[in-house]
């Protein structure tokens, strides 16, 4: 063997190459590799991923088609307690301050003085109530009828009821809410949870009788479990201006309803809020259950005013809901809701 | 014969010992700061005269030291034990595996985690998810459970290398006081006179003070393995060539001899040998490299993608604080936290696996090692051979005749009736000083210890073998006189009374060098007739005697003689001194060759390792003649091939006239290999086939090693002696002998071969192989969940959903249900036979290959990620949340302050009900990748195989993927246990949903191994990683 084809073959052991030479991984001017790969290799590779990733889009949206196809448009395929939504609604306040700029705040904070200021705020319950407006608009009669606690009116998977814009007191779009007098006007409304009922106190099942008994029971424990007191006795006169045998429906009705509370959270809070009044009245009335995704359903709601609340002062307000089967948890924050209120 | 003429020439062209170092500093510079050993050992001691040493060391000539001087000495010089390369502590031992390979990945993304934690406390204290602080906890357990699992490994073997040390101490006789001791030989200190006789090792570097006819073995040292004389004379100033200092470890072989010690324990020449071996650098393992390299590429990937989604996140306008939160998680599951677990663990697995395979591996890298070895140099004696003399051969009647020289051989082969092979073995009888170690009538002839040199030895066993019982033989025929061996005369005599009483002639019987012997002799016995010895007979005598050099033997000529009456008459005194019957005329009666044979298993092994494309290389101290012999008898030479030598011999030309090229087979002798410069060197082991190299130094065992790294070989070389540790060291993977091994080697091996025995290699290097592939697949099994969770939160930064996969999810799949499969995959065995498979290229057949990222981070973690959006979207479906519904709301999704967002079918959901939502939905998610992950399992069984082939016979995967399904199972239903992991109660139904996407997976993976086996070019390569 000559010198020279020896040499040859010594060579690449003399000079091992540099393994993983980075600028070489990068850009290799002798294969003319970018990343590793040659031309042909990086358009060969991209077209298999192009039809795996195809194919496996495909397969993917063939079993979400196939899955979409047992379940319903208009209802969940799982309700209430078979649901992670339970049977026990939360409770919704309007207006609430922009998520985008201030994740989980709940401050509401306005300048009395400033329109521009408060029309942020005001502005969010005239949406509100525009929208529901639009869905009366849209439903039309044959969706829609109106209920009171005194007829038998009820919403239905047909007919929902309509709710009355009217009866808002001073809590209007004219009005600016209250928010330019310092009196501002708070929606406060229940989730809506499809095919929930509220259930009314003193009534041991939906069909069975009233039972003074089981009623005084309920109250106790419920303002065992903060009702307020001024509340329990509204429910209480409400109760007792009925005939228990003659009105028994409208009774019923009456006690099927959502009570609602607002308050403020701490004593000091309580002095500060001020006087609290409620429209059209201090509940949701049972009429707007259930919900079940129809097509005219309104979200019921209520107007909480706070007519005299201290100015300058941050106020913690906390409004509960109180019916049979709502069970208020601060943590969970079902039963009820919590804001801060400071007007400038 | 060759063997003669070799032996007079090679004690001189053998120059200066500190030649051989030299040249190992060449080749490794690294080496140079302590490698110079002459240096270290400039010693004065054997050129003062005897009264001034005795008077530095305050020791007498005869008396010894005194006993007050002892304590003196041995706080001056130490004691007298060799310290093998200093053993890191524990604690070093523990904290490097804690630290070290991937679990320095680990650390630096627990690091990242604490930081993240840190910095959400400081920026919004009241507003913090323990998630990274878990995170940070369970890794640095997972790194602790990982490096704790490898240290146990590790220090298990260390245990059982303690118990392979030698529990009963060595005796040494010594001097004190004028006193003879036996005393341990840690005990001895410098200045004490001892005594040293044939057989015994030198207990310490000593100066020969009296001796007659001592002689000693320095292949240990030098790897000369003819006899040394040793005399009181000092005869050259260089201390490794005088005469008068024999060394630690080293064999006497023959005579007596008295000396005083200079230098005990890591002071002796071998001890400084030894710590050479702590300089050399050994290299990382391959499985080490190729760890490395995956980390470098897992940092690299993590960077990438934490970048680039930094970059997406701030565009989408997550804001400064989430982006890097989003990247943190990023780069956090994009590192392989179970893997660091399972990669232990697994090699944990193969590891016991081997050591019941009598290969006890030190490092659980050095598992793998084995496998892509593709060079093994491996020592002859006792490795390759069964390190005892056997009878091979005998020459009577003219005619040569085989013995049995198997491991395990049994009973007579030859006829009693045949008077050659009688006489024959009346001399072998007769003529021996051997003797059985009493006690041991019970044990197999084969395993019995005898009292005397191995060539007695084997003919002792031979004989005993052939006869029963040799012993009452000899006591029929009681020993008059008898003349030791001893290399003046070459010969070895003794005289019997015969006890016959119709031939009262004194029977001299007579064995030693064949040529001397033949000498001696007039006449010759052939059957039961005598015939005088002429050419004719000596010409047969002569071919005998070569064939048999040929065969590597040691030959011994015998012969006898009745010496005649008129001279000796019954009961004469015969002069042990001064023989005068050496003109009687002898009678030839035969001769017999010994081989350390090979052992059994050995050929079957070296073919197996050819068929694996693993060089066999003999690296030996012995003689080229008896190391070709051995080699051709195991197949290290394959029966056609020849050496350049026997080529020239049998063409009749020239060494020069032969094309290398048409040489595979080469024998390299030690002064040779002298003589080469590295680049011959290299091309001498490129372009020979079959290499065997005889004579060498354990010196040239390092640089041979060195050469194959060099051309790229991955080597495996075994040694025994103390100074064969650079060599083990420096090898990828260092194999020490469990049985013969000293100490010190076995602490710097690799792996200990408990058997001692080659075969015992082949099985490890199968075991190896299939780590290999093993890891691979655990690689392509483990890294798909992984990633198929990056992906996950990747998809939530870009789809703004609500997260898939919360932290806690991620760590109970990688740590926890993925564990078993994943071990059961180290128990899956060989879809080919591996061991007719070349052994992998480390330059080309990585571990980490392109393909396997391509695999993993294109195809099947996307599989698992789409199978998890998929079900984890037929959870939020069946609540009441079609996807649509979730794209790009995460923050209100996440706002605690909305307490009634809208669904598709306009209920509203609370923030505490949408955040049970997102665990129940994440829970399902999980829940898919648990069982996409079978499916993984089942498609990462198989390389290329189909599982409809290979079947699914491994139990340990059907019970791994059980209990990670019972596992989940237990996580997710555990009330309260549940809750503190983030698992929410998910109906069963729901573990249907990903069974679509596991049928889709095991049939594109199906289809994908059938590319693989059925076609070749662009698409199979891509695919098969």
């Amino acid at each position: 063997m000559d010198e020279g084809h020896l040499k040859q073959k010594l060579a690449p052991t003399q000079k091992p190459k540099k393994e993983d030479g980075f600028k070489e991984f990068l850009y290799n001017p002798e294969t003319g590799a970018v990343l590793g790969r040659t031309g042909m290799s990086w358009l060969l590779i991209f077209i298999f991923y192009i039809i795996f990733y195809i194919a496996l889009a495909a397969f993917s949206l063939l079993n979400f088609y196939l899955f979409y196809l047992t379940i319903s448009v208009d209802a969940p395929k799982w309700t209430m307690d078979s649901s992670l939504i339970g049977t026990n609604p939360g409770v919704g306040f309007r207006p609430r301050p922009d998520q985008e700029d201030s994740t989980d705040s709940t401050l509401i904070w306005f300048k009395q003085q400033d329109p521009n200021d408060f029309k942020f705020w005001s502005k969010q319950l005239e949406e509100f109530i525009e929208k529901i407006e639009e869905i009366q608009k849209d439903a039309g009669d044959d969706k829609t009828h109106s209920c009171t606690l005194g007829t038998e009116n009820t919403t239905n998977r047909n007919k929902s009821c309509i709710v009355d814009l009217k009866q808002l007191g001073p809590c209007t779009k004219e009005n600016d809410f209250g928010y330019g007098q310092g009196k501002p006007c708070f929606i406060i409304k229940l989730n809506k949870i499809y095919g929930w009922k509220p259930e009314a106190y003193g009534y041991k099942d939906t069909k069975s009788e009233f039972n003074q008994e089981l009623f005084e029971r309920d109250m106790k424990r419920e303002q065992g479990k903060g009702m307020p007191e001024d509340l329990a006795r509204h429910i209480k006169q409400e109760v007792d201006k009925l005939d228990r045998k003659r009105d028994a429906l409208l009774l019923r009705r009456h006690l099927e309803t959502v009570w609602i509370s607002c308050l403020g959270e701490n004593v000091a809070d309580m002095e500060n809020v001020g006087e609290i009044l409620y429209y059209p009245m201090q509940g949701i009335p049972s009429y707007y259950f259930p919900y079940m995704n129809q097509k005219g359903y309104q979200p019921p709601f209520i107007m909480v005013q706070f007519t005299n609340p201290v100015h300058g002062v941050l106020i913690n307000v906390e409004c509960k809901a109180f019916a049979k089967n709502v069970i208020s948890e601060r943590i969970a924050r079902v039963g009820q809701t919590h804001f801060e209120l400071l007007i400038d | 014969m060759g063997k003669s003429k070799r032996n007079g020439s090679s004690a001189k062209d053998n120059p200066a010992f500190e030649n051989d170092l030299q040249m190992v500093e060449i080749h490794k510079p690294k080496a140079q700061e302590k490698g110079a050993i002459p240096q270290g050992f400039e010693c004065d001691d054997h050129r003062i005269p005897l009264e001034t040493l005795l008077k530095r060391y305050g020791t007498h000539e005869t008396k010894g030291l005194k006993e007050d001087q002892v304590p003196v000495n041995r706080a001056i010089y130490g004691r007298n034990v060799l310290t093998p390369p200093k053993k890191p502590s524990l604690i070093i031992v523990l904290i490097k595996e804690i630290w070290g390979g991937l679990n320095l990945l680990l650390w630096a993304c627990a690091i990242l985690c604490i930081v993240s934690y840190l910095f959400q406390y400081v920026i919004s204290p009241g507003n913090i998810t323990p998630d990274n602080l878990i995170l940070f906890v369970s890794i640095v357990i997972v790194v602790h459970v990982s490096g704790g699992c490898s240290f146990y490994q590790d220090f298990k073997s260390d245990r059982i290398m303690e118990s392979f040390k030698d529990m009963v101490p060595r005796q040494s006789v010594v001097i004190r006081n004028g006193k003879r001791l036996d005393l341990e030989v840690a005990d001895i200190v410098v200045g004490d006179i001892v005594e040293v006789k044939y057989g015994d090792l030198i207990p310490a570097d000593i100066r020969i003070l009296e001796s007659h006819d001592f002689k000693v073995d320095n292949s240990s040292l030098t790897g000369e393995s003819e006899p040394q004389k040793r005399s009181a004379e000092c005869t050259d100033d260089n201390p490794m060539e005088t005469r008068n200092l024999a060394f630690f470890s080293t064999n006497a072989l023959e005579g007596v001899a008295t000396g005083m010690v200079i230098r005990v324990g890591s002071n002796t020449l071998m001890g400084q040998l030894a710590s050479l071996a702590s300089n050399v650098d050994g290299g990382n393992s391959p499985l080490g490299i190729e760890l490395n390299k995956f980390i470098k590429i897992m940092t690299f990937r993590s960077i990438i993608f934490g970048l680039s989604f930094f970059g997406v996140a701030m565009f989408l306008g997550y804001g400064l604080q989430n982006s890097v939160y989003f990247v943190i998680g990023i780069v956090v599951a994009n590192v392989p936290e179970g893997l660091a677990l399972t990669f232990t663990m697994t090699l944990s697995v193969a590891a016991t696996k081997m050591a019941k395979k009598s290969c006890l591996v030190k490092h659980l890298h050095a598992v793998e090692a084995l496998g892509s070895t593709s060079v093994i140099c491996s020592d002859k004696t006792g490795t390759l051979t069964q390190n005892k003399m056997s009878v091979a051969h005998l020459w009577f009647n003219n005619e040569i005749a085989e013995a049995d020289t198997s491991e395990f051989q049994t009973g007579q082969t030859f006829s009693f009736k045949d008077a050659g092979f009688m006489a024959l073995a009346n001399v072998a009888m007769l003529c021996s000083r051997a003797n059985f170690k009493p006690g041991q009538e019970n044990v197999p002839v084969l395993k019995r210890i005898v009292e005397g040199d191995a060539s007695e030895t084997a003919i002792l066993k031979c004989m005993e073998l052939q006869f029963g019982n040799v012993v009452k033989y000899r006591q029929k025929y009681p020993k008059l006189c008898e003349i030791p061996f001893n290399s003046t005369n070459k010969f070895q005599v003794s005289i019997h009374d015969m006890r016959n009483p119709g031939d009262p002639r004194y029977l001299l019987v007579m064995k030693g060098a064949p040529e001397r012997i033949i000498n001696l002799c007039t006449k010759i016995l052939i059957n039961d007739k005598e015939y005088d010895l002429d050419d004719q007979w000596l010409q047969e005598f002569n071919k005998t005697y070569h064939t048999l050099g040929t065969y590597g033997e040691r030959v011994l000529g015998f012969c006898d003689c009745k010496l005649p009456l008129d001279r000796y008459p019954v009961g004469v005194e015969f002069q042990e001194d001064d023989p005068d019957f050496l003109d009687v005329g002898f009678r030839f009666v035969g001769l017999i060759s010994m081989i350390d044979p090979p052992r059994a298993a050995v050929p079957d092994a070296v073919a197996k390792c050819r068929a694996a494309g693993i060089k066999v290389v003999m690296v030996t101290g012995d003689h080229p003649v008896t190391a070709t012999a051995i080699a051709r008898a195991v197949g290290i030479i394959t029966p056609g091939n020849e050496t350049i030598e026997e080529m020239a011999i049998n063409k009749g030309i020239s060494v020069k006239d032969i094309n290398p090229a048409d040489v595979k087979a080469a024998v390299v002798s030690g002064a040779e290999l002298k003589l080469l410069s590295p680049d011959e060197l290299r091309n001498v082991l490129r372009h020979h086939e079959e290499i065997v190299f005889a004579r060498t130094s354990p010196e040239q065992k390092y640089i041979i090693v060195d050469a194959f790294q060099d051309l790229g070989f991955i080597v495996a070389s075994t040694g025994d002696g103390v100074n064969d540790s650079p060599a083990l060291k420096k090898a990828d993977i260092g194999i020490a002998m469990g049985i013969t091994g000293s100490e010190v080697s076995k602490e710097t091996a690799d792996m200990i071969l408990m058997d001692d025995n080659f075969a015992t290699i082949v099985t490890g290097v199968e075991e190896g192989r299939l780590i290999f592939d093993n890891l691979k697949k655990l690689l392509a099994y483990q890294l798909a969940d992984n990633i198929a969770e990056m992906y996950s939160v990747m998809f939530f930064i870009i789809l703004g959903v609500p997260l898939q996969m919360g932290t806690i999810a991620m760590l109970l799949s990688v740590c926890g249900t993925d564990v078993f499969p994943a071990l059961s995959l180290s128990y899956e065995t060989a879809e080919a036979d591996i061991m007719k498979l070349k052994p992998r290229n480390p330059r080309e057949d990585k571990m980490v290959t392109p393909q396997l990222l391509s695999y993993c981070y294109g195809q099947n973690s996307f599989m698992e990620v789409f199978s998890g959006y998929f079900v984890s979207c037929v959870c939020y479906m069946c609540n009441g949340w079609m996807p649509w519904a979730l794209l790009w709301n995460q923050s209100a999704w996440n706002s605690k302050a909305i307490n009634d967002m809208k669904d598709s079918y306009g209920q509203e959901w609370t923030y505490y009900a949408r955040q049970e939502l997102t665990f129940t939905c994440q829970t399902a998610f999980f829940i898919s990748i648990v069982l996409t992950q079978i499916a993984n399992v089942y498609c990462c069984k198989t390389r290329r195989m189909s599982l409809y082939q290979k079947g699914i016979g491994n139990m340990r995967m059907n019970i791994g993927v059980s209990i990670a399904i019972l596992l989940a199972c237990f996580l997710i239903y555990t009330p309260y246990l549940n809750f503190y992991v983030n698992f929410r109660y998910v109906r069963p139904e729901m573990w249907l949903a990903p069974l679509p996407f596991m049928l889709y997976m095991h049939f594109y993976d199906e289809i994908r191994k059938l590319i693989i086996r059925s076609s070749t070019g662009w698409l199979p390569t891509e695919m098969n990683f």
